[in-house]
């Protein structure tokens, strides 16, 4: 029966998806705020009640807080009949999570978010919303399409969206529990340590800093790491002295990410870049085909003949 | 002891951002099938990119792997390119039919 209270909660969370999906009165779509917002509060607390775990309040805080808002702006993205208003309740999303991100102690994955979504993506989804709205609300501006503001089929894709988060919630609450115990601040100190010793001149500084007198280098020990930790932080052995190192000098989260990336990934960084290339030439070649197309009809209409007449056919016959 | 990264990650914390992804995708999801603008179809893909880079960063937490967020970086590249492709068709449909009602072009699915 416990295995049940998921779906059942999603159940209470789509019902109220559907009923702020469909065209009602503002009743309505209030009822359907509160329901989803309970469904949601009752999700947390099958999570807590199911998945083993410490978890520190202020933490869970800040995470109900900023998921609070991710969830209702996407939600208000799907449902409002303006489509500038979606792209931005679309940067509210960004934004609370980029927020997330910042509590997952993802500093720079949370600002390349802020920056590469909000910024460029976000500019450019707005930039052709703004060049098509323009043209076909010219003649009666403060119309809605009928079509922006009927939704498709509300019913067959609320059922659809509660069968996959069900089964999602469901899977991630029960299989959670199977997994090994979180890493302990050994395994993070480790981590610390190994990329310290790959950055030489940082690692140096950091020593250095406390100790400008020592001897290079330093002594690792039976393992082969040259840093080792103890209740008061990392040191490093020159032969039977201690030299502590300032935590601060640690590598912070960008230089991990960096390490990660630039060592673990080298071809799919390259392949990267071949992807947005690729996309820029394709984005080029799609707009500028259709511009050509467009001049040899003014030319047309205006008696001259077109510029490429063998381009014209072809995209008059397609 | 005062280091940035040294505090742990539970699995109950996990749940949490896992839940929350999955919420995420399907809202996208629902979006994408009962949208019919083809921009605001293109901006519930988006959504499930932003689910999708939740999920990671928070596994990559869990198990203090910065492979997590190496392949964020990885869904940005797929989403900008992504988006400048699809938004140029969306030009190219939209002068030729000067709507954005994808029920309009409903003869491309034949």
């Amino acid at each position: 029966m416990d295995g049940l209270y998921p779906y059942i909660a999603c159940l209470v969370g789509a019902s109220a998806l559907y009923l702020l999906l469909r065209p009602g009165p503002l009743v309505v779509k209030l009822l359907g705020t509160v329901v989803g917002f309970s469904a949601l509060a009752w999700l947390v607390v099958i999570c807590s009640q199911v998945v083993p775990g410490e978890i520190d309040p202020g933490h869970e805080i800040l995470f109900l807080i900023f998921g609070a808002i991710t969830l209702s702006s996407a939600v208000r993205m799907i449902t409002h009949s303006r489509p500038v208003y979606s792209a931005l309740y679309f940067v509210m999303v960004v934004l609370s999570s980029a927020g997330l991100f910042l509590l997952l102690e993802a500093e720079f994955m949370a600002f390349a978010l802020i920056i590469v979504y909000a910024g460029a993506i976000l500019i450019t989804y707005m930039f052709v919303l703004m060049l098509a709205q323009q043209a076909s609300e010219s003649d009666h501006v403060d119309e809605v399409p009928l079509y922006d503001r009927l939704a498709r089929e509300p019913a067959a894709a609320v059922i659809v969206g509660l069968i996959l988060a069900g089964t999602l919630v469901s899977a991630t609450t029960t299989g959670l529990t199977h997994l090994p115990d979180p890493v302990d601040e050994s395994v993070m100190n480790r981590v610390h340590g190994e990329l310290l010793e790959q950055l030489p001149r940082q690692f140096k500084n950091a020593v250095l800093a406390t100790s400008p007198d020592a001897t290079w280098p330093p002594t690792p020990d039976s393992s082969g790491n040259m840093i080792r930790w103890d209740a008061e932080g990392p040191f490093v052995q020159f032969g039977t002295e201690a030299v502590r190192i300032d935590p601060d000098q640690m590598p912070s989260n960008t230089q991990h990410v960096g390490w990660s990336l630039v060592a673990s990934f080298p071809a799919s960084l390259e392949l990267a870049g071949v992807i947005l290339l690729l996309a820029m030439f394709g984005a080029v070649v799609l707009a500028r085909r259709q511009v050509e197309h467009g001049e040899d009809e003014l030319r047309r209409d205006i008696g001259l003949d077109p510029m490429h007449p063998d381009e014209d056919g072809e995209g008059t016959s397609a | 002891m005062t280091l940035q990264l040294a505090t742990t990650f539970s699995q109950l914390s996990l749940s949490h951002y896992l839940v929350l992804s999955g919420l995420l995708f399907v809202i996208g999801l629902v979006g994408f099938l009962t949208r019919r603008n083809l921009i605001v179809m293109f901006l519930c893909t988006e959504l499930m990119f932003q689910a999708a880079a939740i999920a990671f960063v928070a596994s990559g937490r869990y198990w203090f792997n910065f492979t997590g967020q190496v392949f964020v970086i990885f869904i940005l590249t797929v989403a900008a390119a992504e988006a400048a492709l699809a938004l140029a068709l969306v030009v190219l449909l939209y002068r030729r039919r000067s709507t954005l009602n994808a029920d309009d072009w409903m003869e491309l699915c034949e």
